[in-house]
């Protein structure tokens, strides 16, 4: 009995004990944040920072057809509200905007983003304004056009041959001084037809030309000197180039040999950013003059 | 005493088993099963990578939910009407409501499952191009090159469409191991993708024949490069000449504009996804649910009515194969250009002979008329406007077709848009077109504004899968605004 009594005592002592140090324990750790007590309680506002501060970005990109509006793009991440000034004086409050500028210059357009703790983020960019030129279709210059000696733009003999040389598709063309159509000279291919003229022109794509040039036949025996319009340029065999031909025209008028005919040439230029010129005759001797190119 | 001598018998019969496993070999203890097949000495003879070949073409086709009901499979193209053309101002929920409405309320989250489902489908496809292009060595030199250009146009075709939705991606130039984390994780400039693009494409357009309509050939691969180059803004002279040589490949415009989509593999199919009503492993099934509760959703990609009016207005003859309006439901209207195997439904709309929810219909992805509408976008060249004769031809073409045979004398940019929205109305072009022609923000926003949605520009690209983001632990950033 006794035993049990005094068992129960030390169980109520215990009791006692453990409540006491319970409350106590309650009452410490209301003091001590570093309890593990409290790693399940909210916490407070604002006790722990952002992680996500707002970034602000855009990009811009001209309106198609009106060079004086941009669009902004806005590209900014974890922000709430927009801030753009275009560097003009004007400023704007949407998260996409478009805007017009008044005049040509160089603007610094600045776009702030901010989120609901005020915390801002600013991203600038220098916006050219630039009123385009109306854009003119190319009008290529024929070197060596009349075959006057003089020029030294494609190689150092200066005799009015050595922009027209394509040595994979032909032998260089000859001269004469008799007869020209105008100048000193004009180009000559003998009865051995073995001569060409080349050159590669740059153009603008899909625009109408009209090449033109003079020629002369001896008066026997038949045959042709022929002038080819072709897409592109880098030819090295003859007949892949004369085949390739978008544009061309055989002349066969023998009835003077002193009296050059004039030719036009029309074509369009397509899907191209160069043609190449290339001359060639067939059995009889022919002369080529004064090559020119016009819209 | 008894004790002690159970424990050492313990520890030495546990001491003889650990020597004997240890003296056996790893064989023994980790066979290879006999019948398990992996990809690494597969691929032994020509046949086997035809089958790799055909397995690409299989991705693209994505499985058919009817026969396939577990939605981790991937869709693929089945599903790229709702990432492409639910984005646009072209079509829509019927009702507006769930995962679906994201799209056309442009408010689209990364756990999309949808935009999941089409981003692991074409990275699915691309593997299986790259596992071709892995094992040309046992293919005969005459096929070798086919091959090649097979899988380059496939990857191209893959990339290409993952670069226009998701912007930077990662670039799969090869087959990916599992343990290659920089490379499945890496986001790469779009310019580097489309260096790719451009190379695989110029590799197809090289070793190419036309003999296929539903798998790759020089055609598609000529019209494809053109549409990146127009893409890009860049060599406008090129995409012109690849078009123009497209124009001599023998293709030409169906004189009815209904047989385009009824009459399979029609001389004016470029490339299109093959599918068959029979076997339903090889069916689709977004014509079904692009119909009233025929599908397992209850419909969706429906016409809006901004595109109903543009049709209506521009369309012509168009008008009545690109849409109709919903017998069971009159206020709403429906894509026509996909019946399901050429059926209606009927007055009611849900009558079928053939099972709807198995369409044999090939999906188009290049057709001629796109060739022509590109010419003209080709020779424009970035300008406002254009009357080159050669231009004028290509877009006369497509209108008389469509029975509008006035003559035009002068195209501008905003009439080849509208002309293209009439032309290829619902065949997931419109929302590329948009960006393309830099008019993506300016009607997005206006067509936002008139409905209640909530577009801003950094709607236009999805945003990357959050089980990517997940996986890469850090290696991958998201798109902003998502």
């Amino acid at each position: 009995m006794k035993f049990i009594k005094q068992i129960n005592k030390g169980l109520r002592y215990s009791a006692v004990c453990l409540f006491m140090l319970g409350i106590s324990g309650l009452v410490l750790s209301s003091c001590d944040p570093s309890l593990d007590v409290y790693k399940f309680d909210l916490p407070e506002a604002g006790s722990v920072p952002d992680k996500t501060p707002p970034s602000a970005d855009f990009s811009a990109s001209k309106v198609e057809g009106d060079w004086q509006s941009f669009k902004f793009s806005n590209l900014s991440s974890s922000a709430t509200k927009y801030s753009w000034d275009f560097g003009d004086g004007s400023k704007a409050t949407d998260t996409d905007v478009t805007h017009k500028f008044a005049q040509e210059g160089s603007y610094t357009v600045t776009l702030t983003a901010s989120d609901n703790l005020n915390v801002t983020s600013t991203h600038s960019a220098v916006i050219e304004v630039v009123k385009p030129a109306v854009p003119v279709a190319i009008l290529p210059v024929i070197n060596e056009a009349g075959f006057e000696p003089g020029s030294t733009a494609c190689g150092s003999a200066a005799d009015g041959r050595d922009c027209w040389r394509n040595s994979d598709l032909g032998g260089v063309i000859q001269t004469t001084a008799s007869p020209v159509f105008e100048g000193k000279q004009a180009a000559k291919f003998p009865t051995t037809s073995d001569r060409i003229g080349y050159q590669e022109l740059k153009v603008t794509p899909n625009t109408n030309y009209v090449l033109s040039y003079y020629y002369v036949l001896k008066t026997s025996p038949q045959g042709s000197l022929t002038v080819s319009v072709l897409p592109g340029g880098g030819y090295t065999n003859l007949n892949t180039a004369l085949s390739s031909a978008i544009a061309s025209f055989v002349g066969t008028d023998q009835s003077n040999a002193n009296q050059y005919v004039k030719v036009n040439i029309p074509f369009n230029s397509g899907a191209n950013n160069m043609v190449s010129i290339l001359i060639t005759n067939k059995n009889v001797e022919g002369r080529v003059d004064a090559f020119s190119i016009s819209f | 005493m008894k004790i002690r001598a159970i424990k050492y018998v313990r520890a030495s019969v546990a001491a003889m088993m650990l020597i004997s496993a240890s003296s056996c070999g790893t064989d023994f203890l980790s066979p290879e099963p006999d019948s398990a097949i992996s990809a690494t000495g597969f691929y032994k003879t020509e046949d086997q990578v035809l089958n790799a070949v055909l397995n690409m073409y299989d991705g693209i086709q994505g499985v058919n939910a009817l026969s396939q009901t577990d939605a981790d499979l991937n869709h693929a193209i089945q599903v790229e009407y709702y990432v492409t053309e639910m984005r646009s101002d072209n079509t829509k929920t019927k009702s507006g409501e769930g995962e679906a409405a994201q799209f056309e309320n442009q408010t689209v989250v990364p756990t999309n499952g949808i935009v999941y489902d089409y981003y692991r489908s074409f990275y699915d496809v691309i593997n299986r191009a790259n596992t071709v292009l892995e094992h040309l060595d046992v293919v005969s030199d005459t096929n070798r090159p086919k091959f090649e250009g097979e899988a380059k146009f496939v990857r191209a075709y893959a990339n290409f469409n993952l670069v226009r939705l998701f912007g930077d991606i990662p670039l799969a130039d090869k087959v990916i191991g599992v343990n290659d984390r920089e490379k499945q994780f890496t986001r790469v400039p779009k310019a580097q993708v489309y260096d790719l693009i451009i190379s695989d494409l110029k590799t197809a357009v090289a070793t190419l024949d036309n003999a296929y309509k539903n798998r790759a050939s020089k055609a598609a691969a000529e019209t494809l490069l053109a549409k990146v180059y127009l893409t890009l803004g860049t060599n406008y002279v090129d995409a012109q000449k690849l078009l123009e040589n497209v124009m001599n490949e023998g293709f030409s415009l169906q004189s009815n504009f209904n047989d385009v989509f009824y009459k399979e593999n029609n001389n004016e199919i470029i490339f299109a996804i093959g599918f068959l009503d029979n076997p339903a492993t090889e069916s689709q099934g977004f014509s079904a649910e692009w119909l009233n509760s025929v599908g397992r959703s209850s419909g969706v990609n429906y016409v809006t009515d901004d595109a109903a009016a543009a049709l209506d207005a521009l369309g012509g003859n168009r008008t009545a194969t690109s849409y109709r309006v919903d017998p069971a439901l009159p206020s709403k209207k429906q894509v026509a250009k996909y019946f399901p195997n050429g059926e209606n439904g009927g007055p009611t709309g849900v009558v079928f002979k053939s099972n709807p929810r198995a369409a044999g219909n090939d999906w188009i992805v290049l057709r001629y008329a796109d060739v022509l509408l590109m010419h003209v976008e080709a020779i424009m060249a970035g300008g406002d406007s254009t009357m080159v004769p050669a231009a004028l031809n290509s877009f006369q073409q497509i209108r008389n077709r469509a029975g509008l045979t006035t003559p035009v004398t002068k195209i501008t940019k905003q009439m080849l848009l509208d002309e293209r929205r009439v032309e290829f109305a619902f065949e997931n072009q419109r929302l590329f077109d948009l960006i393309r022609f830099n008019k993506a923000e300016e009607v997005m926003k206006a067509y936002s504004d008139a409905n209640g949605y909530s577009f801003s520009s950094t709607d236009l690209f999805l945003p990357i899968p959050q089980r990517e983001i997940n996986l890469s632990h850090g290696l991958m950033k998201q798109n902003p605004g998502y």
